[in-house]
């Protein structure tokens, strides 16, 4: 069917789908955000040597209280696993990966409508759903890059600072975090394909993750929060320790739930609207 | 609610033939068709057809409705009440099968910037189940579009051509164009003047809005003008042009009685201001004139209306069919 479609550009970036197009259209930010990530990990590892096995260090650490040492990921900070948790995967991490998904989540069809390329989009024959859809698998894709990009980096340059991180621990937190990533963009997708605002939905969703965040947290300081805890998509996806307990399939069970849930939504709500009124 | 799929409507709408293809039906349908924007505007129970072949020129003022109705036909915006259907399939249920058949060019074009022209026709042929390129190419070169240069980087009537090269592509049955020739220079122009007609001569169908009657007039067989979201008359080109009408200024050295001229053959309208009387002639010219010989004049003009005016005229007169 694309045999006649030929030239020097088309060549260089055929276009096929929606999908290729969405995920073309954030290649340059791709690129960005796997290298600042694979950057945090390496400058992280970088500094490992001078805390691995620092007993005053660890002194140092346990005059805290227990409960601000859970709160901040402290516990066990000296070693490989208490160390990335401490460093990447209690908070910035994941707040990083989250932000990228919200921004590109967010722009994936509230962005067409905004710049009103969903006009020219939509005089083509796919239909909306297809739309949403595909936008939405160019989105999970990106984070999934940039979740390889911070992965490799521990993997191959852990060793050299004798990081001893296990395998399933690691790829246990990295799978963690993007998705709970994959589900704040799809949230963002998800107010943007409602609303047709970028702006808005940038600020609901980065609302929506910050109050998941002090959800899965607070409850270490405030006893009484608990019972909510499992409200939070960040409690299932880093409250539960990935990196000290590993894969809990439950727990990303309920955030691909959510997801799924956020998806339908996004495709339903899309469907139904006046778009770029 | 669907996302997309087929509704039952589409059954009761076309009731044979492959893919729901009705040949009969016409290419545009709209019945009663209301839609308003929160705070106000939009359309009031807009009813016409577009047929086969034919090119129809939508007629309106800025803010009179034209792009609102264009967006409901493809599907982008939905009806409050009325009925939209195109080839006989309904609007929303049918959107892709519909959108399988149509070029369309939005009036408030925004394309992929950051895309070359190239770039962006080839995607779209895709998504369009890959026309072929040599075709767009001919296309393009038919408008001496620049294919390799982003388009961000086009003056705002090369990218209306890529607007343009991309609603062609394909040569759907029907297309639909929101001012194709804003941001036009006349030679371009005039050429998607003979585009729209060659295709209306394949018995292909093209729905065009324009501001200017004078454009419509050159292209369309039939024209719609819509005023405040009404449509308030659908005429034939030809037969506006057919009625020969004359407007006669004339000035006198005195004023007129005030019954001067009422009895003259062929004179449908008269306007005394003073010493000079406005009449519209309709037929011949000649009592007109026999009847100026009994008086003196100061200045005399006799020209053909404008189609605007002779529009105006039958639709104040007439009214909506
Ligand atoms: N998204 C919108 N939100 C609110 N009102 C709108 C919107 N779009 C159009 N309108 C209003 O609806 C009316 C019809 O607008 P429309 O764009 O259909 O006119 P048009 O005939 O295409 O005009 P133009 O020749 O300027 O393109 C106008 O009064 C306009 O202000
Ligand atoms: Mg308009």
């Amino acid at each position: 069917m694309n045999g006649h479609l030929v030239g020097p550009a088309h060549r260089r970036r055929g276009l096929h789908s929606v999908f290729e197009r969405a995920f073309d259209e954030q290649r340059r930010a791709l690129v960005g955000w796997a290298a600042g990530l694979g950057g945090l990990g390496l400058v992280m590892l970088g500094m490992y040597p001078s805390v691995r096995g620092n007993r005053s260090f660890a002194k140092l650490l346990e005059a805290y209280p227990q409960a601000l040492r859970t709160l901040f990921g402290l516990a066990d900070y000296t070693s490989g696993p208490g160390y990335l948790r401490a460093e990447i995967f209690s908070l910035t991490g994941p707040l990083l990966f989250v932000i990228f998904a919200i921004l590109w989540g967010t722009d994936l069809t509230a962005g067409e409508e905004e710049r009103r390329t969903v006009d020219i989009l939509l005089a083509n024959p796919v239909s909306r759903a297809r739309v949403v859809v595909e936008k939405w698998a160019a989105m999970v894709v990106g984070v999934l890059v940039v979740a390889a990009s911070l992965g490799l980096v521990l993997v191959l340059i852990g060793p050299a600072v004798k990081l001893h991180v296990g395998l399933v621990a690691l790829s246990a937190a990295i799978v963690s975090t993007a998705l709970l990533a994959v589900l704040f963009g799809t949230l963002g997708l998800a107010v943007g394909a409602a609303t047709g605002h970028r702006g808005l939905a940038r600020g609901v969703t980065a609302l929506a993750a910050v109050a998941a965040y002090l959800l899965s947290s607070l409850p270490e300081l405030v006893s009484w929060l608990r019972p909510a805890r499992p409200l939070s998509p960040w409690y299932h996806a880093l409250g539960v320790d990935p990196m000290g307990t590993g894969y809990r399939p439950l727990h990303l069970l309920v955030l691909l739930a959510m997801t799924a849930v956020c998806l339908a939504v996004a495709t339903v709500s899309f469907d139904r609207r006046d778009l770029a009124t | 609610m669907g996302l997309g799929g087929a509704r039952p409507t589409r059954t009761l709408l076309s009731p044979a033939g492959e893919g729901g293809h009705d040949p009969a039906a016409p290419p545009i349908a709209l019945e009663s068709v209301t839609k308003h924007y929160r705070g106000g505007g939009g359309i009031d129970e807009v009813t016409f057809e577009v047929e086969r072949g034919e090119v129809f020129g939508f007629l309106g003022p800025n803010g009179a409705g034209k792009t609102t109705t264009i967006r409901l036909l493809l599907d982008l915006i939905r009806p409050e009440a009325g009925k939209v259907a195109l080839f006989g399939l309904d609007a929303r249920g049918s959107s892709v099968a519909i959108r399988r058949r149509i070029g369309y060019l939005p009036g408030d074009l925004a394309l992929y910037d950051r895309l070359t022209a190239r770039e962006l026709l080839t995607h779209f042929a895709h998504l369009r189940g890959g026309p072929p390129w040599a075709e767009t190419e001919k296309l393009a070169a038919r408008f001496d579009l620049e294919l390799d240069r982003p388009i961000r980087a086009l003056s705002k009537g090369n990218r209306q051509k890529v607007g343009l090269v991309q609603a062609l592509m394909g040569d759907p049955q029907l297309l639909i164009l929101d001012e194709p020739t804003s941001g036009l220079d006349p030679l371009v122009q005039h050429q998607v003047h003979a585009l729209m007609r060659e295709v209306a001569a394949e018995g292909r169908t093209v729905f065009l809005s324009s501001h200017v009657l004078s454009e419509v007039g050159d292209v369309a067989d039939r024209v719609g003008l819509i005023r405040q979201g009404r449509v308030v008359a659908v005429r034939r080109v030809e037969d506006l042009r057919r009625r020969s009408v004359h407007l006669v200024e004339v000035t006198g050295k005195a004023p007129f009685d005030s019954d001067a001229f009422a009895r003259v053959p062929g004179v449908v309208r008269r306007d005394l201001d003073g010493p000079t009387a406005h009449l519209e002639v309709s037929g011949g010219i000649d009592p007109v004139v026999r009847a100026l010989a009994g008086y003196e004049l100061e200045d005399l003009s006799i020209r053909e209306p404008s189609l605007e005016e002779l529009f105006l005229a039958f639709y104040q007169g007439g009214g909506a069919t």
